[in-house]
């Protein structure tokens, strides 16, 4: 029936009748396939992809929605198929008891009424096709229950002449036993996956805009690197013709870290309608994290750009606690901007000098984080010095390519080790 | 419509020399305006482009800074071809494209993450140097049909071999193509990859065809994979024996090679090592060997400097008898260099 030769079944076990009896050791192998996986769509695709044609000619794998009792149905001729069915559909079907029972149930299919021995357990037309296609003698229901629920069952199909018998059965159940354990893990993952990742999305740096005038550039690489945020931050909008622009380090690391930089960024946006001198929005933000109850400190540069009818830029300058940001022109200078302040959160009344500096076509400004100068590699801290190297040899390229430029620069100086969270931002004036 | 991109490449080409995307991008928008195919643009006129770019900084025309900054302009392009891209429905299924960790060419990648989409799949560029845990949490929370991975740098092989393991374990099929891969598929099977492609329209028919669900991939010999982990280990201070040894100032005592160079060409063959002892494919040494000869040949400096280096590195890597081995057999003879 399959063509293969005695001499190539191998680990097959054959039964008297010359059949190919069940491999041995399936049920492992299903379940260490769908340990590798902790995705639900996955898992169901590591689990059918293994069934057929070792177990069963054709299989279907039936998950609940608890929410609404329907089901989907993954797989058939094409694995990667899914189709939803309502329970209403459901309703006094075979599947039907075996989702609220758990318990196995086998349909012998007769070959003059192959339709209706197929409807208790295959709930959709197209599928129920296919199986019909296959001259099916029987269908095998097998509960999926995981952690006392039932969360699906397991549907396979075998043709005219290999039938399941009661050691098939048992087989079945010893799969769907590892199976339902690894899709009800793959399932409590996703929905958490999908809360952390609906946080996650409302914490992640800004887009950056197109701005006429302005060049803008950013990288972020976050210290846990399985996340896409962490404890540094940077924003930028609009007020009033001008462009206010912050970058800034909340102490700590990962989740917790990162919700505060959320809380940062909208303060400083809610400040930003009553004023939008850097100075007085740092000096604001200062007494809001002092009241905080979070007790965490602070370290930001806010900038406001002011574009000049020369083409020109202003950009006044404040600094909380931070690395001052460095200016890059287009002949290859650089310079630090002359600029400090205390840390926010710290003191309950602090005050935030503002220094302006101008910006010529070419010329950039660029705001990081401590994670680059405290980078730390095998020859020790990647610190200032290479950093105003790079920029001075990076002079005019751009914003963006300077980001990328000092992002590549530190990883490769890190080359594999842990770092702290690592933000960069330029701004560029195109004239 | 077979249009000829010729005159397009021509003033792409002189847009990317000149470091003006605002052209660069009107050469674009207009060519997509009158019909080309997207694909055609990637790689007829910016991949093109990109070579030219690549062989500047090869003559020492320009700085690695320029070849960036004119890499931007590419960048710009194929942004704005992929935006267009994205205006086509989805009709396929989802994938994600990486490069593979330490891996900075990012714009083969953006390339074929465009050139996907264009395809009909659903796709998610995580960009360059993709740590693998990153690209984990990305395959368990999308759960994609196939991963897509390039590389340009053969110092890349051993982290797309990581890829490949966490790719394969959840059963998810990889597509691997780059310059890192070589010319045929050799590099990629041995790696345990799915599928590889030697450009943009190979990856497009490479991935309509890869199966949906694969078996994990199976282990590398021990022996080439114990000796690749040591040298990794170990590779800084190779790095520093290997360029204090070369090259040798000449006799007025000045650099024969700018010292940046000599730092890029001893990590290079440094990394063909790794990747002919992972891939089993030695071609990856003899390929090093010639552009590192090229490279000479560009900057003026003494060809003879190649043969050196074989000794000097046949000299670090006594200890390493496999990566000894691939070195002397697959390294040029001094009469075809
Ligand atoms: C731009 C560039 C850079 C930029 C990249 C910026 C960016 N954002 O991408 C920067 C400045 C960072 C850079 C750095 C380096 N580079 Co560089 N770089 C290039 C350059 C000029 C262009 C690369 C490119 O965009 N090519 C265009 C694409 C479209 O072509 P492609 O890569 O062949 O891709 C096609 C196929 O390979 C395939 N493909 C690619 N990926 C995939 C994936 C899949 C799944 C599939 C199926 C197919 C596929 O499809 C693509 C389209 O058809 C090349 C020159 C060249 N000839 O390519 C050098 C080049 C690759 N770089 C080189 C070198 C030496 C370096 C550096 C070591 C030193 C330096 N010059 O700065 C560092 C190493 C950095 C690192 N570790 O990654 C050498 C490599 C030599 C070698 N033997 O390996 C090259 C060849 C330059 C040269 N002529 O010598 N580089």
């Amino acid at each position: 029936m399959t063509g293969l030769e005695p001499a190539e079944l191998g680990a097959y076990a054959v039964d008297e009748a010359g059949r190919i009896d069940d491999r041995p050791g399936l049920h492992e192998e299903i379940g260490l396939a769908m340990a590798g996986s902790l995705n639900v769509r996955r898992s169901v695709l590591q689990l059918l992809d293994r069934l057929c044609p070792e177990f069963a000619d054709w299989a279907v794998v039936a998950l609940t929605n608890p929410r609404t009792g329907g089901v989907q149905l993954y797989g058939g001729v094409d694995v990667t198929s899914v189709v939803k069915v309502s329970r209403r559909a459901l309703a006094g079907q075979a599947l039907e008891r075996v989702l609220a029972t758990g318990r196995s149930e086998l349909l012998h299919v007769s070959s003059d009424d192959l339709g209706d021995g197929l409807t208790g357990l295959i709930p959709h037309q197209a599928l129920r096709d296919q199986a019909a296609a296959l001259r099916p003698a029987d269908v095998l229901g097998t509960g999926l229950t995981a952690r006392g629920t039932v969360v699906g069952a397991l549907i396979t199909v075998r043709g005219q002449g290999r039938g399941f018998g009661a050691a098939d059965t048992e087989l079945a159940e010893q799969i769907a036993a590892r199976a339902s354990l690894a899709l009800d893990s793959a399932r409590l993952y996703e929905q958490r996956s999908q809360i952390a990742n609906a946080l996650q999305n409302s914490l992640l740096p800004p887009e950056l805009p197109t701005v006429p005038g302005l060049d803008l550039g950013a990288r972020y690489r976050p210290a846990l690197e399985q996340l896409d945020i962490g404890g540094d931050f940077y924003d930028l909008f609009q007020r009033d013709g001008e462009w206010l622009v912050a970058l800034g380090d909340v102490a700590g690391k990962g989740v917790e870290a990162a919700v505060l930089t959320g809380r940062a960024r909208q303060s400083l946006r809610t400040a930003a309608h009553f004023v939008t001198d850097p100075g007085a929005l740092l000096a604001a933000l200062n007494a809001v994290f002092t009241d905080d109850i979070s007790h965490r400190f602070v370290t930001m540069i806010c900038l406001r750009v002011r574009p000049q009818p020369d083409g020109g830029l202003l950009v006044d300058v404040a600094v909380a606690g931070h690395a001052p940001p460095l200016v890059a022109r287009a002949g290859g200078d650089v310079e630090e901007v002359a600029c400090d302040g205390a840390v926010l959160g710290v003191v309950p009344v602090a005050e935030y000098p503002v220094t302006t500096v101008r910006l010529a076509p070419g010329d950039q400004i660029v705001l990081f984080t401590d994670g680059i100068e405290e980078a730390r590699g095998e020859s020790g801290f990647y610190g200032q010095e290479r950093l105003l190297e790079l920029l001075g040899r990076y002079a005019g390229a751009g914003a963006d390519v300077t980001c990328a430029a000092i992002e590549q620069d530190v990883l490769e100086h890190l080359d594999g080790r842990a770092h702290d969270d690592i933000a960069v931002l330029a701004l560029g004036c195109t004239g | 419509m077979i249009a000829d991109l010729t005159p397009t490449l021509t003033r792409f080409e002189h847009a990317v020399a000149e470091i003006d995307v605002t052209s660069a991008l009107a050469v674009v928008d207009e060519a997509l305006a009158s019909g080309a195919d997207p694909i055609a643009l990637l790689t007829e006129v910016i991949g093109a482009a990109q070579r030219a770019v690549g062989d500047r900084w090869q003559r020492g025309e320009w700085s690695v800074a320029e070849e960036h900054a004119a890499t931007a302009v590419a960048t710009a392009a194929t942004e704005t071809i992929t935006r267009e891209v994205r205006r086509g429905p989805v009709t396929r299924g989802r994938v994600v494209v990486a490069c593979a960790e330490r891996e900075w060419h990012a714009l083969p990648a953006m390339i074929i993450d465009c050139a996907l989409r264009s395809d009909g799949w659903d796709t998610t560029l995580l960009g360059a140097s993709t740590p693998a845990l990153r690209l984990n949490q990305y395959l368990q929370d999308l759960g994609p049909d196939a991963l897509a991975v390039s590389c340009s740098m053969l110092g890349s092989i051993p982290t797309a071999r990581r890829f490949v393991e966490a790719s394969t374990a959840a059963g998810i099929p990889i597509l691997v193509g780059g310059p890192a891969f070589g010319s045929d598929d050799l590099r990629a099977r041995t790696l345990g990859a799915t599928g590889w492609a030697a450009d943009a329209t190979g990856a497009i028919t490479a991935m309509r065809e890869l199966p949906a669900v694969v078996q994990p991939a199976q282990p590398l010999a021990d022996g080439p994979v114990e000796e690749q982990a040591a040298l990794e280990l170990n590779h800084g201070e190779l790095v520093a024996t290997l360029t204090s040894r070369w090259p040798r100032p000449d006799r007025a005592g000045s650099p024969e090679l700018d010292p940046a160079l000599a730092k890029d060409a001893v990590e290079l063959i440094l990394h063909a090592l790794w990747a002919a002892l992972l891939t089993a494919d030695p071609r990856a040494i003899t390929e090093t060997a010639w552009w590192i000869r090229a490279l000479l040949e560009h900057r003026d400096a003494p060809v003879a400097l190649v043969a050196t280096l074989h000794q000097e590195v046949a000299g670090a890597i006594r200890d390493y008898p496999l990566a000894a081995t691939l070195l002397d057999d697959s390294w040029p003879s001094a009469e075809r260099l």
